[in-house]
């Protein structure tokens, strides 16, 4: 039990990673026994309350077991499943594998293509960023690397599906895509768990490199188990012209820190950052987000929506930040949040960094409960008021969920907000 | 395209508000600050016991406490370099004559007299430390309306004063605060008594002339039920090599079914350290307002607060805030929704400039229990050049249930169609741009009494000049 220098030595042998990965992991530990727990003085873990959570009592990974549903999509081009720590099993059309397309465990690509994990690795999402992500780089399991080349596109998606079958272990994914120029494709991301009464400690951590011209989608989905304490750092690096889509929505777990971020590096860049987001029961969710316009003529458009019932809580922290030389900028940012309890309790924080002229940004915060008018007007004609209420609901997540780069995720998600619904 | 005729603003400031006379006092403190200067503060003013022992209580409090750190670096305020007291002239003038000719002619240079003479209830003008003139329609004294400096207020009306005094800022409240408390001098002090309306604004002027001077005045304003007041302050400071220090406490309490406009236009040199802390109860159904415009000083940290506390109640903060070389304005406002069924409103507009950085800075908090409570905060900005930056930091903390709450925020350059379409009819880029930036703030100006509105163009005016070609 427990996460020691002996657990990362032991991980990185488990997978025979190579010397420079190891090399990495004890940096990232030493960070990790460097640095103490946040500070709740600080802005950002001010309204985090991660009371309950003992890094103590984990055990560093989890072997494969239990029995993992069935795939949340069909037609996937590739699909990677990973079972607890282990490295996961890929299958991926011969096609693509043809067409130089990468798709691999991270330890894997760790030993075989090293020219496109080394530099990145933990580049965008840094160790060093606080204890919990340092826990994440020291004793990170499994994972998945995806290189897409120059050129090339995928029509159909490709899958990656991390099962835990219970509590008491880290589960500490992380995802690796690197886009080549002007590729093309779609990704989903799918974290799950059945319930259980011990706690677990998830990530669910995704590096994105777009290259030039190139178009990512990208969409997780988190379905941990109402046990799970899970922090997570989804970060895109956007070069010239490149484009990316990033959904992340938000669903289980008993905690849920993720922070989601765009770096816009290169000129005509543009990030969607999307995300839905209902919290019912004791769930407390706290998102973090960043437009980062480091350079001129980029773009970015961000919205996240959430529900909350019963006596959840959800914080949501929103930066757009235009660094001096990024001239003619356009960045949109807007958080909603849907109480439908009483007792349900949301906290919108939206900034602004500005520090050149030549932009546009804006952004928008709200925080309220049903519109007693829509509803009034929907009881007019008849409709009860459950009924009503429910529409009300659905209308507010469509907004968002119409933005979901592909199909077969659109109806994914569709299916899982109705199943919450009830 | 005809150009615009250059004016250094700085230079113009000086003509226009950076005069300054010698210096000519009856008593001037030495500098820094220990506890036997705050006792000799309190000695010349013949005050009653309680308030020495206040301002030496808070004096300890204002060393202990330490300096902010979450906004401007404020390290380079040197507290021992500051004179904290400063008397100007002997007495207080009751009617324009008695005043002193050096310090009539700075009041005829900032135009207090004639429109004194045309329209207000009453002028109090602060010079320095104290308040040098002061008078009050007669109507309004038979009303019962107190308006007095403050330091009046404590020798005549010692009961109103200690009841209030202190209670809704308390020293301990911030390093300023304290500070303040410690070293208080003048400002105003005004009741109106239930029912009451004052119809027209009460005024006030306070004033910088001696370098390295720190201005600590002290506001208490009472609207007892059913009242309405509208006070209007400005601030001005000649221009000096070394920093001043303005640090004042504004104190309001909005009784039942009261309205209370507070209105500052603060026009500090580009060398003063504004840091005010502002704040306001408000009671059953009563409303505060707060017209909040900021266009001088290097830092400016004022967010005036409004404390909601029974149903309701309302609270309104329009602010302005105007940010050129080397200034940076952090202001903003806060809501402190207490109790349920209270309503709120932020609208902030910011303009920064030749470097300049405006900050919106903001906190909405409802607290457990005041359920159905409404909240919206808007914040526009406008930026002028690359060189200048803005930021919006809205903190929203809300605890309670059925409540709404909306924020946004828009950061823009001057619209190149709307120059266009301005200069195809012939105006000029630099009238186009001050035309468009008036336009941006005209919500406030549309607040404010006709010959401020005038001003308050005027230097907008006056900062746009030689912004371009």
């Amino acid at each position: 039990m427990a996460f020691t220098k002996e657990s990362v030595e032991e991980i990185a042998s488990l997978h025979g990673e190579p010397d420079w990965l190891r090399t990495r992991r004890r940096e990232a530990w030493e960070v990790y026994e460097r640095i103490g727990l946040p500070d709740r003085s600080e802005e950002e873990w001010r309204r985090v309350d991660f009371k309950g959570l003992d890094l103590e009592t984990f055990a560093a990974f989890e072997p494969a077991n239990g029995a993992a549903p069935g795939l949340p999509i069909e037609g996937a081009a590739g699909v990677l499943q990973q079972r607890g720590s282990q490295p996961g099993q890929v299958e991926l059309e011969e096609e693509l594998r043809r067409k130089g397309v990468i798709f691999m465990p991270l330890s894997q690509a760790a030993k075989e293509h090293p020219e496109l994990v080394r530099d990145r690795l933990f580049s965008e999402v840094k160790a060093d960023r606080d204890k919990f992500a340092a826990a994440h780089a020291a004793l990170f399991s499994g994972g998945t690397l995806l290189y897409v080349p120059d050129n090339v596109e995928i029509e159909r998606p490709i899958l990656g599906q991390y099962w835990s079958s219970g509590g008491g272990a880290a589960i500490l994914p992380h995802t690796l895509i690197v886009a080549g120029c002007n590729a093309r494709f779609n990704y989903l991301d799918e974290f799950l768990s059945p319930s259980l009464d011990e706690p677990a400690f998830t990530s669910g951590s995704a590096e994105i490199f777009v290259g030039e011209g190139a178009a990512v989608g990208y969409v997780s989905l988190q379905k941990w188990g109402r046990h799970a304490y899970q922090f997570a750092n989804q970060r895109a690096h956007i070069a010239k012209d490149g484009s990316a889509r990033i959904f992340n929505v938000t669903l289980g777990g008993r905690f849920a820190k993720v922070r989601c971020e765009a770096n816009l590096q290169g000129h005509g860049a543009s990030a969607e950052l999307k995300g839905v987001y209902f919290a019912s029961g004791d769930q407390f969710f706290d998102f973090h987000t960043l437009q980062d316009h480091q350079t001129g003529d980029t773009t970015s458009d961000l919205l996240f929506k959430g529900a909350l019932e019963d006596t959840a809580r959800v914080v949501y922290a929103g930066l757009i930040r235009i660094e001096k030389g990024a001239a003619h900028s356009d960045a949109y940012q807007a958080n909603r949040n849907l109480v439908l309890s009483d007792h349900a309790k949301a906290t919108s924080i939206p900034m602004l960094e500005i520090d050149n002229n030549d932009v546009r940004c804006t952004h928008g915060a709200t925080v309220g409960p049903v519109d007693p008018m829509s509803l009034w007007y929907l009881e007019s004609r008849g409709i009860p008021t459950a009924t009503a209420t429910r529409m009300i609901v659905q209308g507010f997540f469509g907004e968002v969920v119409d933005r979901i780069p592909f199909e077969q995720a659109r109806h994914l998600v569709e299916e899982e907000l109705e199943a919450r619904l009830g | 395209m005809a150009v615009a005729p250059k004016i250094n603003v700085g230079d113009d400031y000086k003509e226009k508000y950076g005069f300054f006379d010698p210096e000519k006092f009856v008593f001037k403190a030495k500098r820094g600050l220990s506890k036997e200067i705050v006792e000799e503060i309190s000695w010349m003013k013949q005050e009653p016991e309680w308030m020495t022992k206040l301002r030496v209580r808070s004096y300890e409090i204002f060393k202990r406490k330490k300096m902010p750190t979450w906004c401007a670096d404020l390290s380079v305020i040197d507290f021992d370099n500051i004179f904290y007291f400063l008397k100007s002239t002997e007495k207080q003038g009751t009617t324009w004559d008695e005043v002193p000719e050096d310090i009539k002619r700075t009041f005829d240079k900032l135009g207090i007299p004639e429109a004194e003479r045309k329209f207000l209830a009453g002028v109090s003008a602060q010079y320095e430390s104290e308040v040098v003139y002061h008078s009050l329609h007669q109507k309004l004294t038979d009303q019962g309306v107190v308006f007095t400096d403050t330091d009046t207020a404590l020798r005549e009306h010692p009961d109103l004063f200690k009841e209030y005094f202190g209670t809704i800022i308390p020293p301990a409240d911030n390093k300023f605060a304290a500070l303040n408390t410690a070293v208080w001098s003048g400002g105003s002090f005004i009741y109106v008594p239930k029912g009451v309306h004052v119809d027209i604004p009460l005024q006030a002027y306070f004033r910088i002339n001696a370098e390295n001077m720190g201005q600590f005045e002290r506001t208490l304003i009472i609207c007892d039920e059913g009242s309405f007041v509208h006070y209007i302050e400005g601030c001005t400071a000649p221009i000096y090599t070394t920093d001043s220090l303005h640090s004042a406490v504004v104190e309001i309490i909005v009784k039942r079914n009261a309205r209370c406009r507070y209105t500052t236009i603060q026009n500090w040199s580009t060398n003063v350290y504004n840091l005010v802390t502002k704040r306001a109860v408000v009671y059953a159904d009563a409303t505060m307002e707060w017209v909040d415009g900021n266009l001088g000083s290097q830092i400016t940290m004022k967010y005036p607060s409004v404390y909601l506390m029974e149903p309701g109640a309302k609270g309104d903060v329009l602010s302005v805030a105007f940010a050129g070389k080397g200034q940076h304005q952090d202001a903003g406002g806060k809501m402190i929704h207490v109790a349920p069924n209270t309503t709120s409103t932020i609208t902030s507009k910011s303009i920064s400039k030749g470097g300049g950085r405006t900050s919106y800075r903001g906190h909405v908090k409802v607290y457990p229990g005041a359920n159905h409570c409404k909240s919206f905060v808007k914040c526009d900005a406008l930026l002028l050049d690359d060189e200048s930056r803005s930021d919006t930091y809205p903190y929203n903390d809300v605890d309670a249930e059925n409540v709404t709450l909306g924020h946004e925020a828009t950061v823009s350059k001057v619209s190149d169609e709307q120059l266009f379409y301005l200069m195809s009819r012939g105006i000029t880029l630099n009238e186009a741009e001050t035309m468009i930036v008036n336009g941006f703030i005209e919500p406030f100006t549309k607040e404010l009494p006709l010959e401020y509105a005038v001003e308050l163009n005027r230097l907008i005016q006056l900062e746009m000049e030689g912004s371009v070609g």
